[in-house]
């Protein structure tokens, strides 16, 4: 390996292995977290709904409890993790090595990126196994999930970069994150909605996310996936350059 | 104190500039020169600069305006070469909790691109070097003051840097570790390493430093050897030339003592 990689290596396995120390928190209970609106929301009103656009509850629950697991703990992850380590000062170890710009980005990105993917992952196999969880188009699914795992990754490192006190990332989270999410028809679907509520849902960005991922594991979904697609690339790929820009200047890292 | 061999510049700045959003001018054209295996001591009051210099050739700060060569290599245009001849023990312990003492050392040198088994074999030599074997697999969150202030020495020099930076690094440890850390900085700056050392304990800057230059409302005011700065200052002793340049003269101990002896007469 060289020195860079090594070095990148280093980055991305210290965010790793922060999350997977205290696995109870950042496992564990966003797991726990899952299961439950499952059990809730598929389980307890999917026995009164049964079927939404012909397609089980359950099963038309879970792909957006999927994504909210997958971006939530991405989102988490990394602005906790750079708010802690600012607060510590310890975050001065890495800004003082010859790490550039970039690989600290992607190593912070990466590492939410990883905890999400995780969570994802781990639901989606206990789906597979307790309720038939289909894969309808791969294709699709997999780079959504990868496009949406990475943006809020990125809005982790921006929310954390930011954020002076614990209360920043709390207030991003609680007041901006979880509404769009929840708002953005994860347990529903946007056409069930009286005007002008369906309109409105459609400028929320997190809906063409969550139907994105919806279409890639059952195959339905209430917008263009081709245009989802392209919007999404395009989101995370203007984010992901912003960040770079912050990082190259030191923005609140540097003094 | 080391043998210093003229040439090689291990820092060279020049004109260093540093205004902070807020409008405070932390350095107002800082220009210094450490010749390459000095041991270089950089004294001032508080808030006169010192940190916020260490931090301008380290990275942590952004020039307004100047440079900084490390052995040649531009500070802020090619800081990779710099950085990665830099080992930086700040002031304050800036430990991750997260790891464990043995993991400090070894995602540090990491960080720098040292290969898994020179990690593995430096860790444990450093470990033992500063006493820390039996505190390996301790997070860093649990350690005493004193364990954490020879961990953050220890995860300094771990990457072999040509220039390390001490910011302070006796500030409230005891007698005993204090020597036993000066100890070690003597050997490895008679082995090659340049030292670049602020300390308020100036008895220790005067037995450790080959020269060294006072800094004050971000500008260096004089530089020299320690009987060069009380020569300059007029005065017996390097603290005696300090208190002469932060205005103080009336705290030197020869005064104190001659204050004594006109009261006993």
């Amino acid at each position: 390996m060289t020195a860079a990689q090594i070095r990148f290596a280093t980055l991305w396995r210290r965010e790793c292995n922060r999350f997977l120390k205290i696995k109870k928190q950042t496992i564990g209970a966003p797991m726990l977290e899952t299961f439950l609106y499952i059990t809730i929301f598929g389980a307890a009103l999917g026995s009164r709904i049964k079927h939404l656009h012909g397609i089980d509850y359950v099963l038309f629950v879970i792909p957006g409890l999927i994504m909210m697991a997958f971006s939530t703990n991405a989102f988490s992850n990394n602005s906790s993790s750079i708010l802690q380590q600012k607060f510590q000062g310890a975050i001065q170890d890495q800004l003082s090595s010859p790490a550039s710009p970039l690989e600290l980005l992607l190593a912070f990105s990466l590492g939410g990126f990883m905890r999400g993917l995780t969570v994802a992952v781990l639901t989606f196999v206990v789906s597979v196994i307790l309720v038939g969880l289909p894969v309808e188009h791969v294709l699709v699914l997999v780079p959504s999930l990868f496009l949406v795992g990475f943006f809020f990754s990125q809005l982790g490192v921006l929310i954390g970069v930011r954020a002076e006190q614990f209360d920043d990332v709390a207030f991003a989270q609680t007041f901006v994150l979880q509404p769009l999410i929840f708002l953005g028809g994860v347990f529903y679907s946007a056409a069930l909605l009286p005007q002008p509520w369906e309109t409105l849902t459609r400028f929320d960005p997190i809906f063409y996310m969550i139907n994105l991922v919806r279409y890639g594991f059952v195959g339905f979904t209430e917008v263009s996936i081709a245009l989802s697609l392209l919007a999404l690339t395009a989101a995370t790929t203007a984010l992901f350059l912003f960040n770079l820009r912050l990082f190259s200047r030191g923005y609140r890292l540097r003094a | 104190m080391a043998r210093v061999a003229p040439g090689m510049k291990a820092l060279d700045i020049t004109d260093l500039e540093k205004r902070y959003p807020t409008g405070v001018e932390a350095l107002r054209g800082v220009s210094l020169e450490i010749e390459e295996g000095e041991f270089f001591g950089l004294l001032g009051p508080n808030g006169a600069g010192k940190s916020t210099l260490i931090h301008c050739t380290t990275g942590l700060a952004q020039p307004t305006g100047g440079s900084i060569e490390i052995f040649g290599a531009d500070a802020i245009g090619n800081y990779a070469d710099a950085r990665q001849a830099v080992g930086l023990a700040p002031q304050e312990p800036n430990v991750d909790w997260f790891l464990t003492v043995e993991e400090t050392l070894d995602y540090h040198a990491g960080y720098f691109g040292m290969p898994r088994s020179e990690r593995r074999q430096r860790t444990k030599e450093l470990l033992e070097t500063f006493s820390l074997t039996e505190k390996r697999d301790e997070r860093t969150r649990t350690l005493s003051g004193g364990m954490k202030r020879r961990l953050i020495l220890a995860r300094a020099v771990m990457h072999r840097p040509r220039l390390l930076i001490l910011d302070e690094p006796t500030a409230g440890v005891d007698v005993e570790l204090r020597l036993e850390l000066w100890h070690y900085v003597q050997k490895i700056n008679q082995e090659g390493t340049t030292i670049l050392l602020t300390t308020h304990y100036l008895e220790e800057a005067e037995q450790l430093c080959d020269r060294i230059a006072f800094i004050a409302d971000g500008q260096i005011v004089a530089e020299g050897t320690s009987p060069e700065l009380a020569a300059r200052f007029d005065v017996p002793n390097l603290e005696d030339a300090y208190l002469a340049l932060v205005g103080r003269k009336e705290l030197s101990r020869s005064h104190i003592e001659l204050t004594a002896d006109e009261v006993e007469a």
